[in-house]
This record gives structure tokens, C-alpha cells and sequence, in this order.
């Protein structure tokens, strides 16, 4: 219960912070490797500084952490459990908006 | 490094510190893998090098700014705010007394900038004031200095031209609102001047209009303009423009109602309810009645030596058409706003100057309890040092520590001062020029806190780079002799600045306090104590014969007041500048005269009285009599003051002799010291009195009462007995002569209260620092004492030890004060009433009590001996 207050609070997420919590889900990135993923998902990458900026703040609130890694110069991430579950729950707010737009006629309704 | 990496390198520095150290790497790197792809084609680069550039603004400010993390966990700031905070908090004795001591000084400082601020500075709310001038004469035949001018003298200078635009005269004075059905008659105060005064104030009314050209001059409708004040008096009522209104037996036409933030009067003088055009034309009146004052305005932005080059070629042309009585007179401009503060400038600067002293020592006294502090946390500096602080940021610490106390001192000042200024206000002269704007404002509270923090900063700089030095190896070194002795030396440094500039403040505190003494002890030529005084008119009566019963009557009825011991009245009352009548005299056969016309014919100040006034007012009769109460017939009487006495009669009794004055006969009845009008500490012009003759009953008298009882007591009682003798007889300014000469001292009181305040709290500032620096240094040397102590020194000896240390500083602070003391004496020269600055007895006095409490300080500190017990000492090797 407290958890989940906890976790409203951090909702709705930036499109950055969803965009690195979407990345480290499929495994662990470091910073420009989070912007590659998003150019190959056919996003907007976001700039550097916001997204290293981001980086710190989530490590901060405990959403992603550091990982130690062979490689000196950068910096791996891996996503927490509370990342995962926050990252869920943006997911299904998303497409709660998004079937709601639907309904209201804002989007095309999709073939099935 | 390619040149993209230094420039991505330099972005980063828009990061804070702790960004940079986290990420600063990895961010780099993902600008070179961008900038790689793009490499060999430059202008991608360059836009490249742009967005990282656009990118780094946005993201370094925003995370500089924001709160949670420049708090919590990243900045030196937010760790030094709490750390400072925390520390500070431990050591509640310390912040409470360094907030208390600068609470005081910067009070002390609110108070004082804010009077200066206001009365000195502050422009006047009149249209461009800067070209407003006043213009006074000197006369120096007939001892006039800064006087009024005539008519006709201010009808030269309207005509003057060049650099003077426009000129008006104006004078001063009381009107009476004669008795309705609803209330009694009471008095008001009047201007009289040109009708283009407003003009030249650049004032307009805010109901109705100000006076127009034509209006004043010889038998000219007249028009009137109510001040706010007056208005709401009368009801404030709108329609009252166009309405008539009676003041006394003149019946004038409301033209206007001013707005509530004018107010425009002569000089010291109540701000009038009422202004009115002059009746006759400037220029037909006598030219040698000097009753008018001048305001001129000048052309916009005209020079001052402008200004009194065109004031200078009026007064020459006056000079050419005038009566030989005006020759060596010259005319003088002075600015508006110099003019009405001229007075209490001096005492203004004085109490800057004291404040400015007071500040100094409030400085120097927190940066030597800084300096303690910081002694005593050296091991820890030296610790932070060699596990890798770097200078700066422990001088950083320090000086936040200051800055936060000068701040938090500013906020308490600024709160202090709010009230200091309303003490101030109420402590000070009624005629204290703009007493009701005086008051604190937002920009002030503003410069108290900035100057708390300057202070703070300027405080801590000594021990923060004294801190800068600690290193682990010094403090190993010295801690072999117990604590170091650089910041011991430096604490003694600042307590012998603090003592030379407490000197000086001190002296000056003395001197002005001395002198304020000697103007309380100043004999005024009268007894003050169970006298009362009121003022009514007699303006309502048609003609003199009823005034002049209503006069008797009057003085009969307070007389049978019960506790009442004498009645008299007068047409000048001492100390209050009231002489209306200002007039040549003549002996013509007196043996001191010249034969030189100037020097023969004197100005005197011409006082009428009643009967018993020399009695009622406790004057001092050197030879003859006073005035009896029956009048003799056919003769004229006069008593003339010793100065008049000992210029015309040197080696003979003036008794008997005959006087002119208005070109009539007089004979000398007697010779009295002055009642002086105008200062308590000196006497004034010649001084003339006459003796009340029927045919001059209409007008303005003073009453004075000598009563056994509290004169206070009688103020409803004689108000009562003259509305049952005349109801249209409006009463005022019912005050107790000693209420006036406390008045006419209260400039000199707040003077004295203030620099008395000030000096007392440096003493006790400079008091703390020697108690503080002498308990330190019992503490540090408790191990050379025990010695000393097993070694059969008594505490006694010890005690002398100890305070010999601070005997030493006091007087090399007292030395090297003494330059400081003379000059801080020469500034105030101007300031002192009787007392020379270089008075050995106040100086003296200053100096022994300065030692006195100093040397309590030390001794108390020193008491401190008496608890080390040498043998435990000793055995735990301390």
C-alpha cells in the first residue's frame, strides 16, 4: 500500500525516464547505448545532458542502479525491481489513456 | 585531447561539482561517440558542437538549481549551511550573544541611516526640488546673519531675471476661527505669500485651485487654499470650495484644498492649516521691515554658482537704491532642502559618524570571537586539511559562518531598528525637520541586511585565512606548547583596535553628554519650574478698549485661580522665537554712544509685557524696578537687558535715562539679564521690554501663571475661567515653561542619548572581547600556571599575571586611540555648547572609566586561576 503511494508519486514519468527504464528492461546499457536503443526504436533520442541528468536522479530514487562493469570508462545501468514495477505501471497508464482515446475517437480503433 | 573534447570538457563546468564528478565522464564520452559518427564532416560538427552547448545550459542550470540536491546531497553550500547551522546550535551562549551584540549595533545602525536617509537625503515632494532656493540676507551693520528680507527686497529679486525664474516671498503666523455653536474659537497656523508660490512649488490642489496671478495685492478679493489637515478639520466636505470662511476678523473664499502630502512652511515653524495671498504689494512696504522669507526656483538645472551669481547682482542693485542703514548687505541662495535640515545636520553627521565607529567595533569584536572559535576548532582544520580539504574550502566554511550570522544579525537589526526609530520620533524635537515621514522602510531593512552580511564577511575574513594556514604538521608542533600562538597573537591585535576605537567613540559620547549637561545646567534667565503658559487672541474684539478689559478681566480671574502666586502676560515668550517685533533703538544721551550711526541705533528683539512679567517669570533684575501694576500717567517705561545697559551706560545707571523706540520716548526703569528667545546656552539679540500701553490690546498675548501647584493641574481650570469671561476667545499652546525648555533641549537630548548609546555599547562589546580573550588565555596556559602555583605563586600573584596581559593591550589601544580622540573632538567642535573638545576633565573621566570596566573584565576573566588545582593539573600532565 505504501509502496504503491510511493510509486503514484513518481508517476506520471518523464519521456526520458520512461525511454531508460523501457531500454535497461531488455537488459543492462550504459548512457549512449540508451539513446542508441531509442534511435533504433524509431524515437526521439533525448539530449545528452538530460539523459545523464535523469540517470542520476533515478539512481537517486532507487528506480535503476549503477553496475560495476569491466569497462572503466562508462558506466552501466541495470533496472531495480521497483523500476520494473514503475515502468509497468506508466505502461498501463499509457494504454489506459490510450484505449480511452480510442473510445473518445481521438485515434483510429485498431483492426483485430 | 581533440578540440571536441575540450570544448564538451569546458560545458561541463555549467554542472555542478558533484554532477560533473558523478557523470561528467560517461557524458563526455556519449558527446565524443556522437561526434565520431560525424567527424569528417565540420559543419555537422559545429552543429553538433551548438546543441551540446544549448544542451549543457539547459541541463547544468537546471540542475544547479535545483533546491533538493544542491541541498541534501551535492553542493559545498548546502553542506556547509548545515554543518554551519548545526554547530552553531550547540553553542547557544555563543549565538545569542553574537546575535544579541549585532542585533544592537545594527539596530543602532537602522536607526541612524534611516533618520539621515530621510531628513538628509530623501528629495522634497516638490517639482524638480534641486532648483528651489531660499534666500537670506546678511546684514552686517546691524548684526543681522541669515536673516529674513523686506518687501521690496523680494520684489528686486522677482524682477531679476537670468537664472531666476520666479521668485515669491512668504511669511508665518496664527489665525483664529472664530467660536460656532458647536465648538469654541481656536487658533491656526497661516502662510501668507505671493499668489505664485504654488506655482513655484510646482504644487496643485487636489479639490479646487491653488491662487491665481492676480490675486493678493492691495485690496484684492482674497482667496484662501485649507491644507488636507484643515480640510478634514472643517468637516471635508467638497462643496466647502467657494464657500466663505472667517479667520478672526477677515472673511476670506475657499480656492482649493492641498493635497495630504503637502506641506510647505517656514523653515522650523508648524506646517500651516492655511494659505493666503499677500494683501499689499511687496514693493510698496518699508524696506527696512525684514519679515519676509524667499524661495526662488532657477532655471532647471542651473549651477549653484549660477544661482548665487544671480542672487548676487539683485542684491546689488538693491544696494544701489537702498538706505545707507542696508550697506554691506548681501543677499545669499540656499537650496530647499539644505536650508530646513541645516540644523540638525551636525547632530545627524555626528550620530553617522558614532554609528560608523560603532560598526567598526561590532566588526572587529566578531571577528576576534570568530578567530576564538576557529582556535579552538584548529585540530579539526588541521585534520580536514591532511585528509584532503583544500584551503579554500575550509576558509569557505569560516566565512560562511559569518556571513550567516550577518544575516541572521541584519534581519534581528532591522526588527530592532523598526522600534528605534519610533523611540527615536518620540524622543526628538517637535520641530524635527519631516518628523512624520520618518519612518522604516523597505529599502532600508534591505541595506541592514546587506550590511549585516558585508559585515559578517568582513568579520570572518581574519580568522578564515588564518584558518588557511593550519596545516596538521603546525598545530603537531605547537601543540606542544598548548594551542597556537598566531591566533593568540591576532586576538590581541584586534582587541587593541577594538580598545583605540571604543576610545574614541567613548570621548566623543563624553563630550556630547558633557555638553548636554551644560545645557541642562544653562541658566535661561528665567525660572522654568510652576510656570504656565497660554496663548489667546484678542482679534475678535472690534475695538481696544474691550480688549483691553478682556485683558484685565482675564488676568483678575487666573489670578483668584487657587495656588496661583502671579499672572502676568507678554507678546514673546523666551525659547520660542516668538519676537514680532524686531526694531531700532536710540539712547540720546547716553555716554556709550559712537557717534557712528550703525553702532548707535542697535536692533533689539521688542518684548511687551504686563505688568509683574519680571516677577511671574522669575527674570533677574540687576538695577531698578520692574514694571508696577499701577501705570503711571504720561511716561512710557522700558527695561533694557545688561548687554544694552553695558554698551550706552559702561560706568553709569541707565535708570532714569531716555530711550526711542518706534520714535518714541521711553524711560528706563530698569535693568533685568535676558529671557533668552532662541537658545538656552546663549544669549540673543539685544533685548527691549516695553510696558503694555491701552491702544495695543489687539493681538497675540501670552499669559504666564507662577503657581505653587503642579502648573499642569491648571490647565483645565484656566481654560475654564476664560470661556466664562469670553466664549469667541480661542485659547491655545497651553504648555508649562518647563515643557518648552525641555523642548528646546531635545535636539541636544537625542543627540546625547544616542552617542551615549552607542559608546556604552562599544564598551561593553570591547569589555567582552577582553573577558573572552582572557578567559581563552587562562584556559591555554592553565599548565604554566599550575607550575607557577606549585612553585608558591598565590592566586593573587597570578591573578596580576593575567591581567597584566590585557593592562597591556588597554593601553596600547588607549595610545594609539589618542590621535583619534583629537580629531574625532575637532569634528564635533561645531556641536559642543561651552564645553572645548579637548576638555582634560571629560577626556580624563572617559579614559579611567574606560579602564575601569575593562580591568573588571580582565579581573573577572582572570578569577578563572582560582579553580586550576595544581597538583591534579600536574599529575594528569596536562
Amino acid at each position: 500500500m505504501d509502496r504503491d503511494r510511493r510509486m503514484e508519486t513518481l508517476l506520471p514519468l518523464r519521456p526520458v525516464e520512461f525511454q531508460i527504464l523501457l531500454s535497461l528492461a531488455g537488459g543492462e546499457r550504459h548512457g549512449y547505448g540508451i539513446i542508441q536503443d531509442a534511435k533504433g526504436r524509431g524515437e526521439t533520442a533525448p539530449d545528452i545532458g538530460t539523459l545523464y541528468r535523469a540517470l542520476a536522479r533515478m539512481v537517486d530514487q532507487g528506480l535503476i542502479a549503477a553496475v560495476d562493469a569491466d569497462d572503466e570508462r562508462r558506466n552501466y545501468y541495470r533496472i531495480t525491481d521497483v523500476g520494473l514495477r514503475v515502468a509497468k505501471a506508466e505502461a498501463r497508464r499509457l494504454d489506459a489513456l490510450t484505449r480511452a482515446a480510442r473510445l473518445g475517437g481521438l485515434l483510429k480503433k485498431e483492426a483485430k | 585531447m581533440s578540440a571536441s573534447e575540450r570544448w564538451y570538457r569546458f560545458l561541463l563546468r555549467l554542472y555542478p561539482p558533484d554532477f560533473r564528478d558523478e557523470m561528467g565522464g560517461a557524458l563526455v564520452d556519449a558527446y565524443l561517440e556522437r561526434s565520431r559518427q560525424a567527424s569528417k564532416n565540420r559543419v555537422r560538427l559545429a552543429i553538433l558542437w551548438c546543441a551540446a552547448l544549448r544542451d549543457s545550459l539547459f541541463n547544468g542550470i537546471g540542475e544547479r538549481l535545483r533546491p533538493a540536491v544542491a541541498w541534501r546531497r551535492t553542493g559545498d553550500w548546502g553542506r556547509d549551511m548545515e554543518r554551519v547551522s548545526r554547530r552553531l546550535l550547540q553553542r547557544p551562549l555563543f549565538l545569542v550573544s553574537v546575535l544579541g551584540t549585532l542585533t544592537v549595533g545594527l539596530g543602532a545602525f537602522a536607526v541612524v541611516y534611516t533618520a539621515v536617509d530621510n531628513i538628509l537625503i530623501e528629495p522634497l515632494p516638490y517639482r524638480n526640488p534641486g532648483d528651489l532656493y531660499k534666500v537670506w540676507t546678511d546684514i552686517p551693520n546691524i548684526d543681522v546673519h541669515g536673516g529674513p528680507l523686506s518687501g521690496p527686497q523680494v520684489a528686486e529679486i522677482q524682477k531679476a531675471g537670468g537664472v531666476i525664474e520666479d521668485a515669491a516671498g512668504f511669511q508665518c503666523g496664527t489665525g483664529a476661527i472664530p467660536a460656532s455653536d458647536q465648538r469654541d474659537a481656536y487658533h491656526i497656523n497661516m502662510m501668507a505669500s505671493s499668489a505664485n508660490l504654488f506655482d513655484i512649488l510646482g504644487a496643485r490642489a487636489a479639490l479646487g485651485r491653488t491662487f491665481r496671478p492676480e490675486e493678493g495685492g492691495q485690496g484684492r478679493p482674497t482667496a484662501l487654499v485649507l491644507s488636507d489637515a484643515m480640510w478634514k478639520r472643517l468637516g471635508a466636505n467638497p462643496e466647502i470650495i467657494g464657500a466663505p470662511l472667517r479667520i478672526g476678523p477677515d472673511t476670506y473664499i475657499v480656492a482649493g484644498v492641498m493635497p495630504p502630502d503637502f506641506a510647505f512652511s517656514c523653515g522650523a515653524a508648524p506646517v500651516p492649516d492655511v494659505y493666503v495671498p499677500f494683501w499689499a504689494d511687496l514693493a510698496q512696504q518699508v524696506p527696512t521691515n525684514y519679515n519676509l522669507q524667499t524661495l526662488i526656483r532657477v532655471r532647471k538645472g542651473a549651477s549653484e554658482d549660477a544661482v548665487r551669481h544671480g542672487v548676487d547682482a539683485a542684491a546689488r542693485r538693491l544696494i544701489e537704491n537702498a538706505p545707507a542703514k542696508t550697506r554691506g548687505l548681501s543677499l545669499y541662495p540656499v537650496g530647499v532642502q539644505a536650508d530646513l535640515v541645516k540644523e540638525v545636520r551636525p547632530a545627524l553627521l555626528a550620530m553617522s559618524f558614532a554609528v560608523v565607529f560603532l560598526l567598526l567595533v561590532l566588526t572587529v569584536n566578531l571577528a576576534s570571537l570568530l578567530l576564538a572559535r576557529a582556535a579552538e576548532r584548529e585540530r579539526e582544520f588541521a585534520v580536514s586539511r591532511a585528509l584532503g580539504a583544500s584551503g579554500p574550502r575550509v576558509v569557505r566554511a569560516i566565512w560562511f559562518e559569518g556571513g550567516l550570522l550577518g544575516l541572521m544579525g541584519g534581519l534581528a537589526g532591522a526588527l530592532a531598528g523598526h522600534w528605534g526609530i519610533r523611540l527615536l520620533v518620540a524622543l526628538g524635537p517637535a520641530d524635527l525637520p519631516r518628523r512624520e515621514n520618518i519612518a522604516l522602510d523597505y529599502s532600508v531593512a534591505v541595506v541592514e541586511v546587506a550590511a549585516g552580511v558585508l559585515l559578517g564577511l568582513a568579520a570572518a575574513a581574519l580568522p578564515a585565512l588564518w584558518t588557511a594556514r593550519v596545516s596538521l604538521a603546525s598545530l603537531m608542533s605547537a601543540s606542544a606548547v598548548r594551542g597556537s600562538a598566531s591566533s593568540g597573537r591576532m586576538r590581541r591585535a584586534l582587541i587593541v583596535v577594538q580598545v583605540a576605537l571604543s576610545l574614541v567613540l567613548l570621548a566623543a559620547g563624553g563630550l556630547v553628554v558633557r555638553s548636554f549637561e551644560r545645557l541642562v545646567a544653562a541658566d535661561p534667565g528665567f525660572r522654568p519650574d510652576g510656570v504656565l503658559t497660554l496663548r489667546l487672541s484678542t482679534v475678535v474684539f472690534t475695538n481696544d478698549a474691550e480688549a483691553a478689559s478682556f485683558l484685565d478681566r482675564t488676568e483678575a480671574a487666573l489670578r483668584a485661580l487657587p495656588g496661583v502666586i502671579n499672572v502676568s502676560a507678554t507678546t514673546s515668550l523666551p525659547l520660542s522665537a516668538t519676537a514680532n517685533s524686531v526694531d531700532i533703538v536710540k539712547f540720546p544721551d547716553a555716554p556709550g554712544n559712537t557717534g557712528v550711526e550703525d553702532e548707535d541705533e542697535p536692533l533689539v528683539d521688542g518684548i511687551t509685557v504686563r505688568p509683574g512679567y519680571v516677577e511671574t517669570m522669575g527674570m533677574r533684575l540687576l538695577a531698578g524696578r520692574s514694571f508696577d501694576p499701577a501705570r503711571p500717567a504720561l511716561v512710557r517705561e522700558a527695561i533694557i537687558d545688561r548687554h544694552l545697559a553695558q554698551r550706552f551706560f559702561p560706568n553709569s545707571s541707565p535708570v532714569g535715562a531716555t530711550v526711542l523706540w518706534k520714535r518714541q520716548p521711553h524711560t528706563i526703569v530698569g535693568v533685568a539679564e535676558q529671557a533668552r528667545l532662541y537658545d538656552l546656552h546663549k544669549d540673543g539679540r539685544f533685548q527691549f521690554f516695553v510696558r503694555a500701553e491701552p491702544g495695543r490690546s489687539r493681538g497675540y498675548w501670552f499669559f504666564v501663571l507662577r503657581t505653587s501647584r503642579d502648573p499642569q493641574a491648571l490647565i483645565s481650570e484656566a481654560r475654564d475661567v476664560i470661556r466664562q469671561i469670553e466664549r469667541r476667545v480661542p485659547v491655545s499652546q497651553m504648555l508649562t515653561m518647563s515643557e518648552i525648555v525641555a523642548e528646546a533641549r531635545s535636539r541636544e537630548r537625542i543627540s546625547a542619548v544616542l552617542i551615549a548609546g552607542l559608546a556604552l555599547g562599544a564598551l561593553l562589546l570591547v569589555s567582552m572581547g577582553l573577558f573572552g580573550m582572557i578567559s581563552g588565555s587562562v584556559t591555554r596556559r592553565r599548565g604554566e600556571l599550575a607550575v607557577r602555583m606549585a612553585l608558591g605563586a598565590t592566586h593573587g600573584r597570578v591573578i596580576r599575571l593575567v591581567v597584566g596581559e590585557g593592562a597591556r593591550l588597554l593601553i596600547y589601544g588607549a595610545l594609539m586611540g589618542v590621535p583619534g580622540v583629537y580629531v574625532a573632538g575637532e569634528a564635533l567642535r561645531g556641536f559642543l555648547v561651552g564645553a572645548p573638545p579637548d576638555d582634560a576633565a571629560t577626556l580624563g573621566g572617559v579614559a579611567i572609566g574606560m579602564a575601569v570596566v575593562t580591568l573588571l573584565a580582565c579581573y573577572l576573566a582572570a578569577r578563572r586561576v582560582t579553580a586550576i588545582d595544581p597538583g591534579r593539573l600536574l599529575r594528569e600532565g596536562g
